[in-house]
């Protein structure tokens, strides 16, 4: 059985203009992707901001009505379910949402805001419903009486832990994280991001991360994904992607992760030099007349990348 | 000893500080207002005497002509003296007072239930179910509501209280769903929002519990700020002659004696009173609703 597999998305917006406001063109965010994951891994989705990441993971949540393509999972196509019956799979895609300041609504309490998904989806007496947030508030690392408290009353870290909660709650299979800790202090992201795989093995969850910062991403994915403008450029292993780097565009990501070790200072500032020459110089090689990239072709069992 | 009292003051502080809803908000804002207070104060004290007063009045009887006594002065018998039917101004100027509040209050309420669903709807939904209900709300924006108006009052046969509500709610609604539906649209763009969707939550249910209660501070000012403009005007069309009719006194009736050079020179104790009475209550009002306004957006917030 595939767990979750992209076929061929599609999700371009309208622009609209002119008279009546016709749809006089299309931005397309999302350009013929097509990926895999498998149960229990971390895929990773980098690029850079605007390339379409947030829109595939939107889609797939069902936030986004994608124009082609497929989203088979569990062997359902979600895409051409109707919206009663995707209300079942509901409870098995959750999302962690970006911006940990928006996600939360300041006019509930925590006890509501976790226990929204469980009035929806079960019938609890209150004291069980209670318990039950309690349970999740807990094991994200808050205290049992932090649910009378509303949202302004925690830092960034801490609403971003409750975001995390109320994901939980339902039991999801899969999580769409979406830049869960780019909206946070440095200092709180490694705790947020540990704390993110000390739960994914608890609770047996399956992430698709979502992040614009390779170092991050390293940190976590098992395999990745990189986004150009709608489109893959490579994709493949954690480790095939940071030690055999094909493209011109990954390399620029690659040498763009700061490193901290001073030792590695100037064979890294020698490396930039190098992928930016080759940036330049093999421009033709990568990108086709429209500045496109190509499809992507398999190079190992694990690894491919777009090239001509 | 003393660190103890102050941590539990700050303990106390911080409980207290958790009343961050729009309504203990507006009450700390009004509170530090001294105008606003005291102008909700007046507000309070002057509907308390007017709804109180008018249940002991007899309306058929103050409205009954008593020729012996033609416009008398203030005396007192009659304390703010009489019109021109012999009538008591000050029975007049309570229920009249009383008329005009209510008939301002029903308005801005209807008007407001029909503004808010519209807008919020339109809002929340977006693209066609928004474009079908902002046409209508066109529609009704362009057509000529005070021609409308007073064609209605000189055709209606059965003419008082409630068909005025009805005729002036039927025009009043429109600015407030343009409010409403720019400030859901910028709502429903919020993660919180998309979260609700993706935990499985109905929209209606988005609409009411999440969307709603984050514009209530909004549409409290904006009601408020409406009131005193639907009393002023049921007050104008009266002195227009195109308010309620004499047997249903309101305060733009006793004004409109004042279209009469003689009463206006001569007998101010007819419209006066009422005149006063309508600049009273709308500073009133308009004073606190400047004080929610300001509850409302915590940049220019005092307290
Ligand atoms: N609702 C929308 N309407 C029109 N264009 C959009 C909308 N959302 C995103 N886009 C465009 O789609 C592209 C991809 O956006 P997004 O998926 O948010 O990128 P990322 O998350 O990688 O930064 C961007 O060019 C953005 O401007
Ligand atoms: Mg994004």
């Amino acid at each position: 059985m595939v767990f979750l597999k992209i076929n061929n998305l599609k999700v371009y917006y309208p622009i609209r203009g002119g008279f009546f406001r016709r749809v006089v063109d299309h931005v397309k965010a999302v350009d013929d992707i097509s990926f895999e994951l498998k149960q229990g891994e971390t895929y990773g989705l980098v690029g850079e901001s605007g390339c379409g990441k947030t829109t595939t993971g939107r889609s797939i949540i069902g936030l986004t009505k994608s124009t082609a393509g497929e989203i088979i999972f569990e062997d359902k196509d979600l895409t051409k379910l109707s919206r009663k019956d995707y209300h079942n799979y509901r409870r098995d895609i959750q999302m962690i949402f970006q911006d940990p300041y928006s996600s939360l609504n300041p006019r509930k309490r925590v006890l509501d805001i976790v226990a929204e998904p469980l009035r929806n989806f079960e019938k609890l007496t209150i004291a069980e419903e209670r318990q039950k947030v309690q349970f999740y508030i807990e094991k994200v690392g808050l205290s049992p009486e932090d649910v009378y408290k509303y949202p302004h009353e925690f830092s960034g870290g801490q609403r971003q832990r409750i975001g995390i909660a109320r994901a939980l709650t339902l039991n999801p299979k899969l999580i769409i994280a979406d830049e869960p800790v780019s909206a946070l202090d440095v200092s709180v992201q490694a705790q947020v991001l540990n704390f993110m795989q000390d739960i994914q093995k608890e609770f047996n969850l399956t992430y698709l991360f979502i992040s614009h910062d390779l170092g991050i991403i390293q940190h976590m994915c098992d395999r990745i994904g990189i986004m150009y403008r709608g489109q893959f450029v490579e994709e493949g292993a954690a480790e095939d992607i940071y030690t055999n780097p094909q493209h011109i565009y990954t390399k620029r990501l690659i040498s763009a992760i700061p490193d901290i070790n001073p030792k590695n200072r100037d064979k890294q500032v020698e490396f930039r030099k190098k992928v930016n020459e080759e940036y330049k110089n093999s421009y033709d090689k990568y990108f086709n007349a429209e500045g496109k990239v190509y499809k992507l072709k398999q190079i190992s069992n694990t690894h491919s990348v777009a090239l001509p | 000893m003393k660190a103890e009292i102050v941590q539990t003051n700050n303990n106390f502080n911080i409980k207290k500080s958790k009343s961050s809803g729009a309504f203990s908000v507006m009450w700390r804002e009004i509170l530090k207002d001294k105008l606003a207070l005291a102008s909700l104060f007046i507000l309070g004290l002057l509907l308390i005497t007017v709804y109180g007063a008018t249940l002991f009045i007899n309306q058929d009887k103050l409205v009954t002509v008593d020729l012996l006594s033609i416009y008398s002065p203030p005396s007192a018998d009659h304390l703010l003296g009489t019109d021109y039917g012999g009538r008591d101004i000050l029975g007049q100027l309570l229920i009249g007072a009383k008329n005009s509040f209510t008939i301002g209050f029903f308005i801005t309420l209807i008007a407001g239930i029909i503004g808010l669903t519209v807008g919020i709807t339109a809002g929340y939904f977006g693209g066609k179910v928004d474009n079908f209900m902002m046409r209508i709300v066109d529609f009704v924006m362009i057509l000529p509501s005070l021609m409308l108006i007073i064609v209605f009052v000189t055709i209606a046969p059965k003419y008082n209280v409630y068909t005025f509500i009805f005729i002036m709610s039927i025009f009043l609604w429109t600015g407030k769903a343009r409010l409403i539906r720019s400030k859901t649209l910028a709502e429903r763009e919020l993660d919180y929002v998309n979260a609700s969707k993706t935990l499985g939550t109905p929209d209606w249910k988005i609409i009411i519990r999440e969307v709603l209660p984050n514009l209530s501070s909004i549409i409290i000012v904006n009601l408020t700020l409406n009131l005193a403009g639907n009393i002023g005007i049921e007050s104008g069309l009266t002195y227009l002659g195109f308010g309620l009719p004499e047997t249903t006194p309101s305060l733009g009736t006793l004004v409109s004696y004042a279209t009469n050079p003689d009463i206006l020179q001569n007998k101010w104790w007819i419209w006066l009173p009422a005149s006063f009475l309508i600049l009273v209550m709308m500073l009133c009002i308009n004073f606190i609703g400047q004080a929610l306004r300001r509850a409302a957006d915590a940049r220019q917030r005092l307290g």
